[in-house]
């Protein structure tokens, strides 16, 4: 491709990203009922416009309406609905109160048109960096949401979309233009913190990025002096734009920290309870469609998400400020204690971006794997006639025990999912209803069901493919298919920590010492892991379980023990006492790999490091933990399977936590569960599928992880 | 190393805090398994038995279950595991000794086939197999446990001994081979010997799985004395205090122990063994 196209191609997808967005937030903008909140910014825009109409301005120095946020959205949103004829203030009620059943239909209107501009132009400001970027914003749920309602969070994340974009480009022009973008993005900066103060955010990876720059250029000096006045900027603009700080700016601080703490306490936070993670959680999905049937018409957050997973490393040797710009969003939506889903704005325009560089990086992977796969092939000798009819009578008889046991039931079960078949069509469907309507479906005899028209449920019906949209759907949603990943990841960080670490201690322990500590240590790998989860639930149970009966014997007075009495109430606990449970089965594997690995280690590599002054850190990261690879990573990888389908440990949890989340459940234990409980055997069975074809990555991941340990020869 | 005085006690210290961690949650199960005095859910927290004796042991040993005596469920166990494995590794070796010799059109796939349905999790069988036994009517039945056991190991089965047919070099058999032998007799009397000991890890892999199995076997069976001994600890978890929990203790106590020698004896072969290896040669 020569660059004329190149650039074509660039325009053509800033202009379809922004058509793309003002479409799809008109639409929403249109459709969507009024949710909580809009009655406050609404009313606090109309508070202003009066300000503005009666040119009463020493009334900015006081109003502002919901003091947990700044002015600046507020204001703007006043200024949308300025030209409107005045309308009496809408009611001022209870933060926690349901959403208003009505509110003035011009003013929302306006207000709504108005978040609208601000989220195509986002939408327009990334693509100028990355434009598929900008097109994965414009198609994003979320953002289409709170971008076409009336939030503060779409002139916010407008303004620190600015903000970045300011910094990303004086970055790459030197001179005089290059600093006029920086100095662009301090105000910027400042007008993002008197948006949402969550959008300051992107001032910090700034920070970041420029002293790690700085420090590769050794002028941290330099740094220190230019992001002082830099910073010093932002905080002025943000004062300049908030006149409720002018007046008494103590005042004012203990009245936005006296509401940021009533909202973030307030009786609705505590009763959605959400874990630490529920922000990844939004990432990861669309917008449910039970909250707006036919608002959004794309629904692929989820992709956007999995593509920005695996477009992280490579965004960070490339831009690396966007990478760091998104890890810090996402930092503090971990942190920050209220989990609503219109904070995700914060981080979902950096995210789009590191999708962008996902979905390339998945591209490229394909088109190699795609050529690598034709040189093979022409390279591959090809099977003889002679060797293939040797293989034949070994072939034969295995295969078909292997098909009889193995594959029958997996293809049955695919046919299975096809269907409606439950607890009350079995009957219908043991007496040859699976064959007559998967058959009748696939051959086109039997049409699929309309949507939405009652099925007899005595009798098993064919639904095809849809079921699987539903349940993926389902899964998504409820944040099952999240978890299994969540779940996956930090479990087995967690063991690769503990694994690694207990065989270096091993190692530097003397003999006779060593074999004991192993065989101690490998004993929870030995125990079957039923009753592993057993041993467990023994301790955790609730009422009879040896910490409930300690906490009950000796009060609060065990320090860090008693913070866990009822832990099946709050989800992080919920999480931690799995997360140790499952650390204590899957550890000893971990370790028993990095021993094996210790033990093949060339002595001489070791006082060549040593003779070169390497520390201990640098030691294990650039001697011991390369040489480990090949034999930890394969054990990682098991590990990771094992999570992944973990089954037994939550078997035996979720009866205790069911109430509190029952979305905290890898899928296997889901589908065992709708199983035995509920006899849905179709929805089983589709789980299933759906799990196995994510285990398939695995399969691909290992015989990658698998190649590359072949080049490593053991000294 | 270096092996100064501190890091040696800072070694020391640590692997003791993670024994600690390993034993903590063993001690709780070996505490309920010798105390006599418990008649339902512990009430109080105790770290030694209240009262120490070896009766409940000796009542699992006797009639674990409802009124079906231990040797009942243990020659159920024994049955239906030995059953499983043999049948997972009887049947399967000839496939896994195809994929290791000879190549043939659809090999590739044939082995990711293999490695998916190897890593799959115990539900993806039960789920198709339940209506499937149903269907022949055997769902309740020893020999629909043990196809469902049979189903579970044998992919695992099959990738291991072909990892184990593998390794054995290829000279010896076609010496073999070209002294006369069939193909057949090439490969019981040579390559077969020589591979025995890896087919038995997996076989023992496959034997433990259906051993210590209790949860899935509840979809299937539903009389109380034709379910294995690991199953009988289900049932206790599923009735709550109604049974003395130290009976709960001995019993998964008695049905982790056999696993425990196995894994202590053959820690690295098991080790390299459930690696997988790679899926290319």
């Amino acid at each position: 491709m020569n660059k004329l196209t190149n650039a074509t191609l660039r325009y053509l997808l800033i202009v379809l990203a922004v058509l793309v967005a003002f479409g799809l937030r008109s639409h929403a903008a249109n459709s969507l009922s009024i949710d909580f909140d809009e009655d406050d910014y609404l009313r606090a825009g109309q508070e202003f416009a009066h300000l503005i109409r009666t040119s009463n301005w020493r009334g900015f120095l006081e109003t502002n309406y919901r003091p947990e946020h700044p002015q600046l959205a507020k204001i703007m949103f006043g200024l949308s609905i300025l030209k409107l004829p005045e309308e009496p203030l809408i009611a001022d009620v209870a933060i926690t109160d349901p959403p208003a059943r009505l509110l003035p239909p011009k003013l929302l209107n306006a207000a709504r048109s108005m978040s609208v501009l601000w989220g195509t132009l986002t939408t327009f400001l990334l693509a100028l960096m990355n434009p598929l970027g900008g097109l994965l914003l414009a198609l994003h749920s979320f953002t289409i949401k709170y971008t076409s309602q009336v939030m503060l969070d779409g002139f916010a994340s407008l303004m620190s979309t600015a903000t970045a974009l300011t910094y990303y480009f004086s970055k790459r022009n030197s001179g005089r233009t290059g600093s006029v973008l920086l100095i662009a993005s301090a105000v910027f900066l400042g007008m993002s913190a008197s948006s949402k103060y969550l959008h300051s955010a992107v001032g910090f990876a700034i920070l970041i990025d420029w002293f790690l720059t700085a420090k590769e250029n050794n002028e941290v000096k330099k740094f220190l002096r230019n992001a002082f006045a830099w910073g010093l900027l932002a905080i002025l603009v943000f004062f300049l734009c908030n006149p409720f700080y002018w007046s008494s700016p103590g005042e004012s601080i203990r009245v936005t920290l006296e509401a940021v703490t009533a909202t973030t306490t307030n009786p609705n936070v505590e009763s959605a309870n959400f874990p630490a993670w529920q922000q990844l959680k939004w990432l990861s999905t669309s917008v449910p469609l039970n909250w707006s049937r036919d608002a959004f018409p794309i629904r692929l957050d989820g992709l956007i998400f999995a593509f920005a997973i695996f477009g992280i490393t490579g965004t960070w040797r490339k831009n690396r400020f966007i990478a760091i710009w998104l890890l810090v969003d996402v930092f503090l939506l971990f942190i920050w204690r209220t989990k609503w889903p219109q904070y995700i704005l914060v981080a979902t325009a950096p995210l789009s971006f590191v999708a962008a560089e996902g979905i390339r990086t998945t591209a490229a992977n394909i088109a190699e794997w795609w050529r690598s796969r034709q040189k093979r092939r022409e390279e591959a000798v090809k099977p003889s006639g002679k060797e293939t009819a040797r293989a034949l009578p070994w072939l034969i008889p295995g295969s078909i025990f292997f098909i009889a046991l193995t594959l029958l039931p997996i293809v049955f079960q695919f046919a299975m999912s096809m269907t409606t078949l439950s607890g009350s069509s079995l009957r219908d469907g043991l007496q040859g209803g699976i064959a007559r309507e998967v058959i009748g479906g696939i051959t086109g005899q039997i049409a699929l069901p309309e949507r939405n028209t009652p099925l007899d449920q005595f009798k098993v019906h064919y639904v095809g493919l849809l079921s699987y949209f539903d349940t993926l759907g389902y899964l998504s949603e409820s944040g099952l298919t999240f978890f299994s990943y969540f779940w996956t990841i930090t479990s087995v960080a967690l063991q690769a920590l503990l694994g690694v670490g207990a065989g270096l201690l091993l190692w530097r322990s003397r003999d006779r010492v060593r074999k004991f500590w192993q065989t101690i240590f490998i004993l929870p790998w030995a125990i079957p892991e039923a009753v592993g989860a057993l041993l467990w639930l023994n301790i955790f149970a609730p009422f009879n379980g040896w910490l409930a009966l300690a906490i009950k014997q000796y009060g609060g007075e065990i320090p860090v023990l008693a913070s866990l009495a009822g832990w099946e109430r709050n989800p992080n606990l919920i999480f931690i006492v799995m997360l140790v449970s499952a650390l204590w089965y899957g550890f000893p594997f971990i370790m028993l790999a990095t021993s094996a690995g210790l033990k093949m280690l060339p002595k001489d590599v070791y006082d060549a490091a040593a003779i070169d002054g390497a520390d201990g850190w640098q030691t294990f990261r650039y001697v011991t933990w390369p040489l480990l690879q090949p034999l930890v990573l394969p054990a990682l990888l098991v590990r990771a399977i094992f999570a992944f389908n973990q089954f037994y440990l939550f078997q035996m949890f979720i009866p205790y936590y069911f109430q509190t989340a029952d979305n905290m459940i890898t899928l296997s234990s889901i589908s065992y569960y709708v199983l035995y409980q509920g006899s849905e055997f179709a929805f089983s069975a589709t789980i299933n599928i759906i799990a196995m074809i994510l285990l398939s990555v695995f399969v691909i991941l290992m015989n990658r992880w698998g190649k590359a340990s072949e080049g490593v020869t053991y000294a | 190393m270096p092996k100064n005085r501190t890091s040696q006690i800072l070694t020391h210290a640590g692997l003791i805090l993670i024994g600690m961690y390993v034993m903590f949650p063993i001690w709780g199960i070996l505490r309920l398994a010798f105390d006599g005095s418990l008649r339902g859910a512990p009430t109080e927290f105790r770290f030694l038995p209240k009262q120490f004796s070896l009766e409940p042991l000796l009542q699992v040993l006797d009639k674990p279950y409802q009124s079906v005596d231990f040797l009942t469920l243990f020659r159920n166990s024994l049955f239906v595991s030995t059953m499983a494995t043999v049948a997972a590794v009887v049947l399967g070796t000839s496939m896994a000794y195809a994929f290791a010799r000879f190549r043939f059109p659809g090999r590739q796939t044939g082995l990711f086939v293999l490695l998916l349905t190897a890593i799959l999790p115990p539900i993806a069988f039960a789920t198709p197999l339940y209506i499937l036994l149903t269907l022949l009517k055997i769902r309740t039945t020893h020999l629909g446990l043990i196809i469902v056991y049979a189903a579970f190991a044998m992919p695992f089965c099959i990738w291991n001994m072909r990892a184990a047919f593998q390794s054995i070099p290829k000279e010896l058999e076609e010496a073999a081979y070209l002294d006369g032998a069939s193909q057949f007799r090439t490969f019981l009397q040579v390559s077969l010997p020589l591979a025995l000991p890896s087919i038995a890890v997996a076989g023992i892999i496959a034997f433990l799985t259906a051993y210590s199995e209790f949860t899935i076997g509840w979809l299937f069976l539903d009389q109380s004395n034709r379910i294995t001994l690991a199953m009988a600890i289900y049932s206790i978890v599923q009735t709550g205090s109604a049974q003395p929990y130290s009976q709960l203790g001995s019993l998964a106590l008695i049905v982790s122990i056999p696993a425990i020698a196995i894994f202590v004896l053959f820690q690295n072969t098991l080790l390299e063994r459930m690696l997988f290896g790679s899926i290319n040669d």
